[in-house]
């Protein structure tokens, strides 16, 4: 019944403290579990690669890439990083006193990472303005930084843009911004991915503007309760009809920690047209548990 | 479904940072919105707008927008900003309908200015309190008014966030931003006024822990009608806040209610207690970008003007959190 292989990914949420089941309890597990301590938290995305997940999805941040300094120094792992990492930009606008502090900051960071090939554009950039330049420049700088970070084990299969990023832009009508990040994600031989918590907008959005979604990935939430599925878990499975080319991964199977793991995964994986899951996990028994069901939908167990 | 009326809406933001782009974003996916104008102070945010949007005035000038012919304008500056910006819309009559950014203003007397010069303004006004609008703060204000808790006694009211944990000392950005009791403080203000109605300020204390004069945490006690008395704890200095919470812990005479912006628990005498998560309380939107709240927020504001209702919190109902934070601060210098 079930041909097709399913994907599974190991996602990073519980190393940043994140649930949006409660808060207050990913707050204290986070500090229990000891998930802020870099090899404590490399461990677990090992022992859940040795389990059967295949790849790692990430928020490019310093703690992220702390942790694939450390995993891929012995473990063969697949890297799905999201960029950029809207919170701690976020923060920084907030520490330097909103967006124009943000940019101002970013230029310099750029400026100062060495690799000429992207200083160069940001320097040419700064001078012009140019929105769809300064993309391309800060793509090349998370490139390098997840390329530097992940030697020599890593393999980047897949860069996905971030939701907030992915929303706004479908939101605003900057067709020019996925045509633009596609085809230099394509350019650097790593496939274009997209996060969207508003699936059925992006597919209406991307027909309009004749977007080939066959080369892409697309991260987006899916569960059986329709948890942060945008309009509604009927329009969202709606609109996989339309991607049946795409390489679609389901997130948020456990809608944050509500569902039992075997209710969520029957659910997902009876879903044909998607092809990989992300899941977070924040101790060896859960990785165990979790992968042991992901593992039967395989027929694997 | 998203389709409002026949005829297209103008809408002008005035500030292009986080706020104006998130609100711009959701309002532009209404078939029936238009984005007209954009003014920003900053050369930068503007050069950016210009080469990115289409077909849209981006200004400095706030008078460019009489040509526009406005339906709506979203004021999205900092605090600071908000009484001259406000005024000038409000006298120039730049737009039919307005929405604030929370807080009105940065002081009652301000906000009292702003109140008085709107009630012959006939559009609708609004300020943007958007925790009203998270499915569990509604949750909790329905089981309220259905008197579920009995009589009131007391609440303990708090809104944390990291934003300022981990910067340096003797910095000015906590004083440029306004101190917590606006930032976040005015959020579970307006949350607990809307819960209990009015409520007095009996007792405060302020921390300046970044530099002086700063509020960067502070703690106040309230009385409310019927005996209640409350208490509000808030800090923009706390650790490991990812993003800022807000909470409120109700105790009435059948039992205790406990709601933040993930769950809500109601556990009351002689029975089991009772969870809702956000989700249990369909949560979903026609189209989310950052909280689910916020899409709720300005579709109510639009549905408002077009049904001819009037969209709460108004510019009235907002002086009564600014009215509240300024007692607060004046409780803590005597």
């Amino acid at each position: 019944m079930n041909e097709r292989k399913l994907e599974f990914l190991v996602g990073d949420n519980p190393f940043h403290g994140i649930s949006h089941l409660s808060q207050k309890r990913a707050r204290s597990r986070t500090k229990e579990e000891s998930l802020f301590d870099i090899e404590r938290a490399s461990k677990l995305v090992k022992f859940c690669l040795e389990n059967g997940a295949s790849g790692f999805t990430f928020s490019v941040s310093e703690t992220t890439l702390s942790i694939l300094e450390t995993l891929c120094q012995d473990a063969q792992v697949d890297l799905y990083p999201v960029v950029p990492y809207a919170y701690e930009y976020v923060r920084i606008a907030t520490k330097t006193g909103g967006f124009a502090g943000l940019a101002t900051k970013m230029f310099k960071q750029i400026a100062l990472s060495r690799d000429i090939r992207v200083v160069a554009p940001v320097l040419f950039c700064g001078l012009r303005i140019d929105p769809e330049t300064f993309m391309k420049t800060y793509l090349m700088y998370e490139l390098s930084r997840i390329r530097r970070a992940s030697s020599p084990n890593g393999h980047l299969k897949c860069v996905i843009l971030h939701e907030v990023v992915t929303d706004m832009a479908l939101a605003l009508n900057f067709r020019w911004l996925f045509l633009s990040y596609i085809k230099f994600m394509l350019k650097s031989n790593v496939r274009p991915g997209i996060h969207t918590r508003n699936l059925p907008f992006l597919v209406k959005k991307f027909e309009e503007w004749a977007i080939d979604t066959s080369e892409l990935a697309i991260l987006t939430p899916f569960n059986s309760i329709g948890f942060e599925m945008n309009p509604s878990r009927i329009e969202c499975e709606k609109a996989l009809q339309n991607l049946s080319r795409a390489q679609v991964i389901a997130m948020s199977i456990l809608a944050s920690g509500y569902l039992k793991p075997i209710e969520a995964i029957k659910y997902v994986a009876g879903i044909p047209q998607i092809k990989c899951i992300a899941v977070g996990v924040s101790s060896e028994r859960q990785a165990v548990e979790t992968f042991r069901l992901l593992n039967e939908q395989n027929g694997k167990c | 479904m998203v389709s409002v009326a026949d005829k297209k809406m103008n809408v002008g933001i005035v500030g292009l940072g986080k706020m104006g782009l998130l609100h711009a974003s959701i309002l532009n996916v209404w078939p029936n919105v238009r984005l007209a104008g954009f003014c920003d102070k900053s050369w930068l945010m503007r050069r950016v707008a210009k080469k990115i949007l289409k077909d849209v005035l981006v200004t400095d000038e706030l008078e460019q927008f009489m040509n526009l012919d406005l339906d709506v304008i979203y004021v999205t500056t900092p605090i600071s900003s908000h009484y001259s910006v406000v005024k000038t819309i409000i006298s120039k009559r730049l737009a039919k309908h307005l929405f604030v950014e929370k807080t009105l203003t940065r002081t009652l007397s301000e906000s009292e200015d702003i109140c008085a010069l709107s009630k012959n303004y006939g559009g609708n006004t609004m300020v943007g309190y958007m925790k009203r609008f998270c499915v569990t703060f509604k949750k909790a204000k329905e089981l309220l008014d259905k008197k579920v808790l009995g009589a009131l006694r007391s609440f303990d009211a708090y809104a944390y966030s990291s934003d300022f944990a981990e910067v340096e000392q003797g910095s000015t950005l906590s004083l440029k931003r306004g101190g917590c009791l606006l930032d976040i403080g005015s959020h579970i203000s307006d949350i607990a006024l809307w819960f209990f109605g009015d409520l007095r300020v009996k007792s405060a204390r302020i921390k300046s822990s970044i530099t002086q004069g700063s509020i960067d945490s502070i703690n106040f006690s309230v009385d409310g009608s019927d005996n209640l008395s409350g208490n509000f704890d808030v800090s923009w200095v706390e650790s490991g806040y990812r993003m800022p919470e807000f909470g409120i812990v109700i105790k009435g005479s059948n039992g205790v209610l406990t709601v933040d912006d993930y769950e809500l628990r109601l556990e009351l005498h002689g029975a089991n207690p009772l969870t809702y998560y956000r989700q249990d309380l369909k949560d979903s939107v026609f189209f989310a970008l950052g909280e689910s709240e916020y899409f709720r927020e300005d579709e109510y504001f639009i549905r408002s003007i077009l049904n001819g209702d009037s969209s709460e919190p108004t510019f009235s109902t907002a002086k009564k959190v600014d009215a509240l934070l300024e007692s607060a601060r004046c409780k803590t210098d005597e």
